[in-house]
This record gives C-alpha cells, sequence and structure tokens, in this order.
C-alpha cells in the first residue's frame, strides 16, 4: 500500500501586512513554512500508515528551499519526499496546480490513498482536493476528522458545517483533512536525524512530461492587482490589575461608542 | 443574441436569495438571464416563488442519488451560461471548483465584487485573498466563469411580479459517490446569529464548559448570540455556529471577543462588526490590532468581574 500526503510550503498569512495609507500588501519578509495544516495531513498519513504498514511520500509543488522544510516531514514518519519545482512564484490558477499534481501523483504512484488538507494554509481556496478527484476520477472524502482503512476500504467521519458524517468508500480515493483534526507530533531528535537519510528528489515540470507553455492554457484569469484589507479599529487598550477599573473602562468606551447606555447615567 | 444568464446554486436558503440578489443586480446591467438550480430534495418552497427573489427560470432536480455537481454540469451544458455563482459553504467549496474542472471554466473563490462587461460579457471580479487578508482582482478568460460567494457577502432582492419559469432535470448519474453510514446533526442557531444586534464570539481561550456558562450568562445581558472561531467548535460540539471565512459572517453593533487570538481566516467573520471589543490575555495576541477596545485580562477573572460592573451600573444595550 502507498499513501502520497499532498503538502504546500505556503505563506504564514498571519506575518502579512498591510500598509495602512496605500493599502499595498507588505510581501517582503513574510516566513513561508509547511504549516499545521499541512502537518496535519502529515500527521494523519503517519497515523495510517502505521495502522495498515503503508509506504508514505510527501509529495509538494512549490520554491527549492521547501525541499530542505520536508526533512520535518519525514521526521515525523513520512519515508520520502518529492518537491516539483515551482516556476510560478505560487501564483498559478489552481487548474494549472491540479495538472502539476496530477502528473506528479501519477509519477509518483501507483497510490492507494492521496491525503490533502482541505485547504492551503495561504490562498485558503479549497481547490486541489475536489479538482484532483475531476481530474483522476477518484472519490473524495472532504473534510475528513477520523479515518482508518480495513482491507480495500476506507472509512472517515466528515465535519461538514450541519453535521458530523460517517462515509466509507473503496481505495484508491482521496482524502482532505479538516483544519484542527490532527495535531501534528513533535519529532525527536533521533527522528530528526534519521530524516536527513531519507530518500528527497526535486523533479521539474520537465521531468513529468509538462511545459509551462502547455500549463499556461489552463490559466483561466489574469490577476490585475492586489490590494490589502485594511480595517482601521480604535484600539484603546484596557489593562492593570484593579479589574473593577478595567471594567469600568470598557463599560466607558462603549458608552461612547453608543453600544451601551446607562440607566440613571451612572 | 440574448447575453449569456448567469447561473445561481447553494444549499443554503438564506445564501440562495443572497446569490440571486447579486445574479438580478448584474443580469439587469446587460440584460442577461438569471437561472437558479434547486435540488427539490433539498427546499421546500414552490419553485415559482423565487422569482421574487431574481430567478427568470428555475432548473429543479432530485439530485438524492447524484449530487449537485452532476445537476450543475449538466445545466451549465445545457443553457451556456458567462457566469455560475455558487454559495461558499463547506460543501459550496468543493462543488465550486469540481464543475469548474468539469466544465473547463475559470475559477476563483472568495468573490467580494463581480462585474460583467457589457460590451462582450467578460467577467472580472475581486476576490478575497490570503485567507481574508488582501483582495486580489482578476479577469477571466473562459466562457464560463465559477465563482464562490460567502454568505453576508451581497444582498438578497425582492420585487413582486416575477414568476420564474420552471424546468425540471433528470441528472445524469454521478460516479464515486460515498457510502453515507451515519449523520449525526449538529445544532445550529445561524439564522439567529447573522440577524443579531450583538455576538459574544468565543475562541480557543474558552477551554471548559464553565468557561462557557460564563460567556453565556454575558452574552444575556449584552442581548447576544455566541458564536466561535473555528478551533473550538470543531474540536468540541458546544457549538456549531463558526464565525470567519469558511463559516459565517456577522456584521453586528457589538462584537465582543472573549479568548479569541485573531487569526485573520477568523476575523473576516466579524470584521464587519461596527464595533469590537476584545478580552485575551495575552497582550500580544492579534486581536487587538483589530478591536475598538482590548481588554487583557483572564477571563474567569474578568468576565464576572464585568458583569457585576454592567449589572450595577444598569448599562443594557443601546438599542432595547
Amino acid at each position: 500500500m502507498k499513501i502520497i500526503a499532498l503538502v504546500k510550503y505556503s505563506m504564514d498569512v498571519a506575518e502579512l501586512k498591510v500598509d495602512a495609507t496605500s493599502c499595498a500588501l507588505r510581501m517582503a519578509g513574510v516566513p513561508y513554512r509547511f504549516g499545521d495544516l499541512d502537518k496535519g495531513v502529515v500527521e494523519a498519513s503517519v497515523l495510517l500508515k502505521e495502522a495498515c504498514g503503508a509506504d508514505l511520500e510527501v509529495l509538494s509543488f512549490g520554491p527549492p528551499p521547501a525541499l530542505g522544510a520536508m526533512k520535518d516531514l519525514l521526521a515525523m514518519g513520512a519515508d520520502e519526499a518529492t518537491l516539483v519545482e515551482d516556476p510560478y512564484g505560487g501564483n498559478a490558477d489552481g487548474a494549472v496546480v491540479v495538472r502539476v499534481l496530477e502528473a506528479a501523483v501519477r509519477k509518483r504512484g501507483p497510490f492507494d490513498l492521496l491525503v490533502c488538507g482541505f485547504a492551503s494554509d495561504d490562498g485558503y481556496s479549497h481547490q486541489i482536493g475536489p479538482r484532483l478527484a475531476e481530474r483522476l476520477e477518484l472519490p473524495l472524502v472532504s473534510y475528513a476528522r477520523a479515518l482508518r482503512i480495513e482491507g480495500d476500504l476506507l472509512f472517515a467521519d466528515r465535519d461538514l458545517e450541519e453535521s458530523l458524517q460517517s462515509v466509507n468508500t473503496p481505495l484508491p480515493a482521496i482524502v482532505s483533512v479538516a483544519e484542527e483534526a490532527f495535531v501534528p507530533r513533535t519529532v525527536t531528535l533521533i527522528q530528526a536525524m534519521k530524516a536527513q537519510k531519507k530518500p528527497n528528489n526535486l523533479l521539474s515540470l520537465e521531468d513529468l512530461g509538462l511545459t509551462s507553455d502547455e500549463l499556461d492554457q489552463f490559466s483561466a484569469y489574469f490577476a490585475l492587482g492586489e490590494t490589502g484589507v485594511v480595517v482601521n479599529r480604535q484600539q484603546h487598550m484596557v489593562k492593570g490589575q484593579d479589574l473593577e477599573e478595567m471594567a469600568d473602562r470598557l463599560i466607558g468606551y462603549l458608552v461612547d461608542d453608543q453600544v451601551l447606555v446607562l440607566q440613571g447615567g451612572a | 443574441m440574448m447575453p449569456a444568464p448567469i447561473v445561481v446554486w447553494s444549499e443554503r436558503p438564506a445564501l440562495r436569495v443572497e446569490l440571486l440578489g447579486q445574479a438580478r443586480r448584474l443580469a439587469d446591467k446587460v440584460g442577461a438571464e438569471v437561472h437558479l438550480c434547486l435540488e427539490t430534495d433539498e427546499d421546500v418552497s414552490p419553485p415559482e416563488s423565487y422569482g421574487v427573489h431574481g430567478a427568470d427560470l428555475v432548473y429543479s432536480a432530485d439530485t438524492t442519488q447524484q449530487g449537485p455537481v452532476a445537476f450543475l454540469a449538466q445545466v451549465v451544458a445545457g443553457s451556456d451560461p458567462g457566469l455560475v455563482l455558487i454559495g461558499a459553504t463547506k460543501t459550496g467549496m468543493e462543488v465550486a471548483p469540481r464543475l469548474a474542472e468539469r466544465c473547463g471554466a475559470g475559477y476563483a473563490a472568495w468573490a467580494v465584487g463581480i462585474e460583467i462587461d457589457p460590451a462582450n460579457g467578460g467577467v472580472s471580479a475581486s476576490c478575497m485573498l490570503y485567507a481574508g487578508s488582501g483582495i486580489a482582482e482578476y479577469r477571466f478568460s473562459r466562457p464560463v466563469t465559477v465563482l464562490s460567494v460567502a454568505q453576508g457577502t451581497f444582498q438578497a432582492w425582492e420585487e413582486d411580479g416575477r414568476v420564474a419559469r420552471l424546468q425540471p432535470v433528470v441528472c445524469q448519474e454521478e460516479p464515486h459517490l460515498l457510502t453515507v453510514t451515519g449523520e449525526r446533526p449538529k445544532s445550529s442557531s445561524r439564522g439567529r446569529l447573522q440577524e443579531a444586534r450583538s455576538v459574544v464570539d468565543v475562541g480557543r481561550g474558552v477551554k471548559s464548559p464553565q468557561d462557557l456558562d460564563l460567556v453565556r450568562s454575558l452574552a444575556e445581558l449584552l442581548d447576544a448570540q455566541v458564536g466561535c472561531s473555528r478551533p473550538v467548535s470543531s474540536d468540541r460540539d458546544w457549538f456549531p455556529e463558526w464565525l470567519g471565512l469558511s463559516g459565517a459572517k456577522v456584521k453586528p453593533e457589538l462584537c465582543v471577543t472573549i479568548g479569541v487570538s485573531g487569526a485573520v481566516q477568523h476575523v473576516v467573520g466579524i470584521r464587519d462588526s461596527r464595533i469590537i471589543a476584545a478580552v485575551n490575555n495575552d497582550e500580544n495576541a492579534a486581536i487587538f490590532a483589530q478591536a475598538d477596545v482590548g481588554v487583557v485580562a483572564d477571563l474567569n477573572e474578568f468576565l464576572p468581574v464585568l458583569m457585576e460592573r454592567l449589572k450595577s451600573k444598569g448599562a443594557r444595550p443601546a438599542w432595547l
């Protein structure tokens, strides 16, 4: 059995700052990493690997530094890491990205299960799992919280808005994991050292039989520009030791802002 | 030639009429029709009644065996729309990219502004980017563009007199449907949350059911509905009312956050509140930059004192 975990070396959007006057997004210096969502994907995959003895490969489409960062994912328990180098600087249309990933999983397969996040940590557009399911014509178990494999069936709980839904589907299949569903394990020094020796592969589009010209045809939009969202808030801070005084100050601000009124004007 | 129609689908009725409203406004500018895809197994309103919400034509189908993607793909193939609006619920966020992939349509998520060029029917859209930190402007180049739209983005439409035509659709079979063996509903008060004048928004800092009792008492004093950031509600079964990019977006007069850290994908759900007050014991929490008033305090110590002071001052919400 082979599991491929799809992960994204993502921008830490919490570190993204917006210039308050120009509304420009300040991208310089914003760190990239495999965030908790992607580590959750690896955690879910490692748990399945441990339960059914599968081989686990982590696969990413991203910039070259991602290959180094994938050592952390190998330390978590993956057996092999593959990075397809992204010539688009992380800005390709989902239709392009999915065609790269499709070619990559076909090359690195055959596989029994693909695991990805329900969305990427930075783009957050929820596209890859559903698009891959269409491209590969496989069942998709989206927003999964609990997973187990029995024979050639995958069982899962899906975290939907109105319900928790229990489902099963035959393998091969695709799973997208829900946010916070799998807490990534902390790795030991020994695991980190062993990870250094695990195989890793750097592939180009050409290695996958793809060309930029061919892929560009699937790009369905021109990006005309990006701006940051600025919400101007008053940012009064209330701190101190005297809780009663702090409560009164908070109430005072809310009265000034006309959301509270005081009976008798106290 | 009649401009290409705009097709609308959401499984959630409140979101459905918001999408219809925006579709109607766009359609009127370019002289196009609005077509609603309605799953008859999910909705009990008479399909014709969607005329008052802006629909010219309602495609209805029983999709119990097929799911919405097969239905929508069939409608797109048959009616050649220029634009398809999908409600950005969890289900919608799976349906939209699948549909785009199946139909070779352009797709972008989290649209907050949409334009159709009357000269050539070209679609452009402003879409939330980086979990809501930014807005990107896109101009689409495909005959069909699919956009997902979060609830609370656009206004519904109501106008007497329009009666929608009705066209039943029999869907083709969808391969690879999952076998559902159980379904445990979450209790929901989303409707109340979105209409609330004030909201108490609970984050990961609220750790126990006892903390929650405290929050509920505060909410009562403030005439507020209780909502939460994602981690709380997905970890535990306390509340399903998610606020945020993939949950509900609220626009109350007052939003009080308790133990909310301020991750952008959550703040998106509350940032249209008129006034935001935040309580968090971490002075460096990101939420304080997004708040009008920030209180650095432990919620278990502070909330009882706050409630006592609210009572002794006879404080009440301004709208009561």
